[in-house]
């Protein structure tokens, strides 16, 4: 038995233990974080956050590596309402789904009355992107959009100016590919796999020959664009200008291609440019970035990408979580992520900042690039939409289907969904 | 017969005035059989019987989590969507065809690897172990390692065929090759366990029928037609059962190896009830193709159990 002295001390160091762990009172953030984004960098900017605030520790939990794998695991923790996470990282395609199924928390009670001036700052196409019906339902990460990098050193080698035009590139990466006689060496590489970048493949020359995918929320398919977009990929796979498997190449694949100094012409997002000038570079200082060819006779576009910081509405911590989250998406951690991590800016005055044109210099030219990108069409249906438009571009290339028919399939497919 | 004659046992002391619960008091064989059954039959009912009522129930409603919008009513919208959908019936088709190739594929593979595991070896156990392997893999890692095998550019296939001097062949570049791969990778996979069950069969016929058989002067392979194949049918009818109704439910390896590319050419209908589900949240289009598998997996059992019942 127990005498009742050490009764009394056992219950008096509990006491103190309680009282002691309620004044700590630690919140424990997890965050997921997409793996291609270079989460080692995101985990410094995590450190400088728990460094200030010794009472939050944040955990990162990373996984998949196509967005599409992202949103898979993503919408089976949401669908269970699991709140294990707290802070999730998010296409930019995504913030409206996530609204209209009500698995973000809005920040309009934090902001209050400076809702509209807080997101004013931003670029706006991001503000645009994450205030649905009015609520702000995430925070801009950073920007993104895609450009063409090219070997400077091969162009220059052989005279050649970087192409303004989808035909151009066909002509000069023939050249420089039959008289570097590297059987390595591709032409252009880029997203042929059914992944989301494939969405972005066909939308880019469409995108520049006028057309849009969607106006005014009803579906405004032109078949005639989307038959000639589908052929200029496909007419690359069949001259040799990008490698017959190219629908087997995801975004990744893309870059490490292109990192192994196979590649002359890459269709990639700016997170490239960082592992391009990486140690583990074969291309490191022979890499010059460009805004996308555009069609003959078309203006060149590029699709908007970029990721968001939303709060999820089941996480325990949402307090905790959106404060955190304003840490994550002010001026000062995107200039870290800038010169760190190569990640775009989502702010207008970082692409101009000093210490940022330093470290990534071609970033003041990229500005113009984000500003005038094209955004994938906005419906909480997007999932089937991206769907329907990737599995064809990947049949066309894989020659499972020609481009005529790829586009009328697509064309009944895309009637079905948006209705 | 024997529950007909345990029936009239147990009436005559209903009709003698005793209250029906005084029955549990002083169980008849028959109520205690019910009793014991009873726990049994209501987990089977909570985890069986409610789910399927609610996904039949789910399938006759607009249910999308996307939209925002509560379930409603929709009768048989659905099912209207999916006659006119062409890739319900393009995932419908491959999974009809990667049963048909694969059952009969893994049957005569498992059936040969059976009868070789069966030959009286030394040691039994390496034998036996290689033939579990396969069997204890789960399907998903069978998948993303034959995808490395079948890969185009560092394949250990293409290599091999490179080496015998044929060309390599972009296997996930063309249904037809990419559909190749998935059906071998699957015969791979399941015929061992087909080998499993029918060995188990093997081992239960005498060999004194065999010995007869040679006295009488019946070859190898007239003892194997006459003897081992109609003794082994009630084992094989029951492993292409389990094995059919796994195939019609096929997922996890094309999903690893080609998610069903190139463009939905090697899709599953299996893959495309996840994808709606899953991906698109449409709860109530995935319940109504997941009731038409649920149904095709009746139909294809119902045909069997009647094959089983008229033998006898």
């Amino acid at each position: 038995m127990m005498s009742k002295k050490t009764m009394k001390l056992l219950l008096a160091g509990a006491a103190l233990t309680l009282t002691a762990s309620a004044a700590m009172a630690q919140t424990n953030l997890r965050v997921f974080v997409s793996s291609q984004h270079r989460p080692d960098v995101w985990r410094k900017a995590f450190d400088m956050y728990e460094a200030k605030n010794p009472n939050v520790k944040v955990t990162i939990e990373t996984g998949g590596n196509t967005s599409e794998a992202q949103a898979q695991y993503l919408n089976t923790v949401m669908t269970a309402k699991d709140s294990s996470l707290d802070v999730m990282i998010l296409d930019v395609i995504r913030p409206a789904q996530y609204a209209a199924a009500g698995w973000t928390v809005p920040f309009n009670d934090v902001l209050g009355a400076d809702a509209d001036s807080y997101m004013k700052r931003y670029l706006p196409a991001y503000a645009e992107a994450n205030t649905v019906d009015g609520k702000v339902v995430a925070l801009p990460a950073f920007a993104d959009a895609m450009f063409l990098y090219y070997r400077k050193d091969l162009l220059e080698k052989h005279g050649i100016q970087p192409p303004q035009t989808w035909d151009e590139l066909a002509v000069a990466a023939k050249k420089v590919t039959e008289s570097e006689k590297d059987p390595n060496l591709q032409g252009l590489s880029f997203q042929g796999k059914a992944i989301e970048g494939a969405v972005c493949t066909f939308l880019l020359p469409y995108w520049s020959m006028g057309r849009q995918l969607v106006s005014n929320g009803k579906l405004s398919f032109d078949k005639e664009a989307a038959v000639k977009s589908l052929k200029l990929w496909k007419d690359f796979v069949d001259q040799g200008v990008a490698k017959k498997n190219i629908a087997e190449v995801a975004t990744d694949d893309t870059r490490k291609e292109f990192q192994a100094g196979n590649v002359l012409f890459a269709v990639n997002w700016s997170y490239a440019w960082g592992q391009f000038q990486g140690a583990e570079s074969a291309v490191k200082d022979k890499v010059g970035v460009v805004k996308l060819p555009a069609v003959q006779g078309g203006q060149p576009a590029s699709c908007l990408g970029g990721w968001e910081w939303g709060v999820s509405a089941y996480s325990n911590n949402k307090t905790e979580a959106q404060k955190f989250v304003q840490y994550l998406s002010s001026p000062e951690t995107s200039e870290f992520m800038a010169i760190n991590a190569a990640l775009l800016p989502q702010f207008p005055d970082v692409y101009t900042d000093a210490d940022v044109t330093k470290a990534v210099p071609w970033f003041a030219n990229a500005r113009p690039v984000v500003e005038t990108a094209k955004a994938r069409p906005v419906t909480p249906r997007y999932n089937e939409v991206s769907d329907i438009i990737r599995t064809t571009v990947n049949a066309v290339l894989a020659g499972q289907s020609t481009p005529e028919d790829g586009a009328t399939q697509m064309e009944g497919r895309l009637r079905r969904v948006l209705r | 017969m024997a529950t007909a004659s345990e029936t009239t046992l147990v009436t005559p002391r209903n009709e003698s005035g005793t209250k029906w619960w005084t029955r549990f008091l002083d169980p008849s064989e028959r109520t205690l059989a019910l009793l014991l059954l009873l726990p049994a039959a209501l987990l089977l009912a909570l985890i069986i019987v409610y789910p399927v009522c609610r996904l039949v129930w789910t399938s006759f409603q607009n249910l999308s989590l996307t939209s925002g919008a509560p379930a409603a009513f929709a009768g048989l919208e659905n099912y209207a969507l999916m006659l006119d959908d062409p890739v319900f019936w393009e995932t419908t088709w491959n999974t009809v065809l990667i049963t048909l190739i694969t059952v009969p594929g893994a049957l005569l593979v498992g059936l040969a690897l059976a009868l070789m595991a069966n030959l009286p070896f030394k040691r039994k156990w390496p034998v036996r172990l290689s033939l579990l392997i396969p069997w204890a893999l789960p399907l998903s890692f069978a998948g993303l390692i034959f995808a490395w095998f079948f890969h185009s550019e560092y394949g250990v296939v293409n290599d091999v065929l490179g080496r015998l001097g044929f060309e390599g062949v972009i296997w996930f570049n063309s249904a037809r090759w990419a559909f190749a791969a998935i059906c071998l990778t699957i015969i791979w996979k399941t015929s061992s366990f087909m080998a499993l069950i029918i060995l188990a069969g093997l081992q239960t016929i005498p060999r004194s029928l065999y010995e007869a058989a040679e006295v009488d002067g019946a070859g190898r392979l007239r003892q194997f037609f006459e003897i081992t194949l109609p003794l082994l049918k009630a084992s094989i009818v029951v492993a292409l059962i389990f094995r059919t109704i796994t195939a019609l439910q096929t997922f996890d390896i094309p999903f690893t190896m080609t998610r069903g590319g190139p463009g939905t050419s090697t899709a599953t209908l299996a893959m495309y009830i996840h994808q709606n589900t899953v991906d698109f949240l449409d709860l109530g289009y995935g319940s109504a193709l997941a009731v038409v598998m649920f149904a095709l997996s009746m139909g294809v059992t119902a045909v069997y159990l009647r094959m089983i019942r008229a033998k006898g």
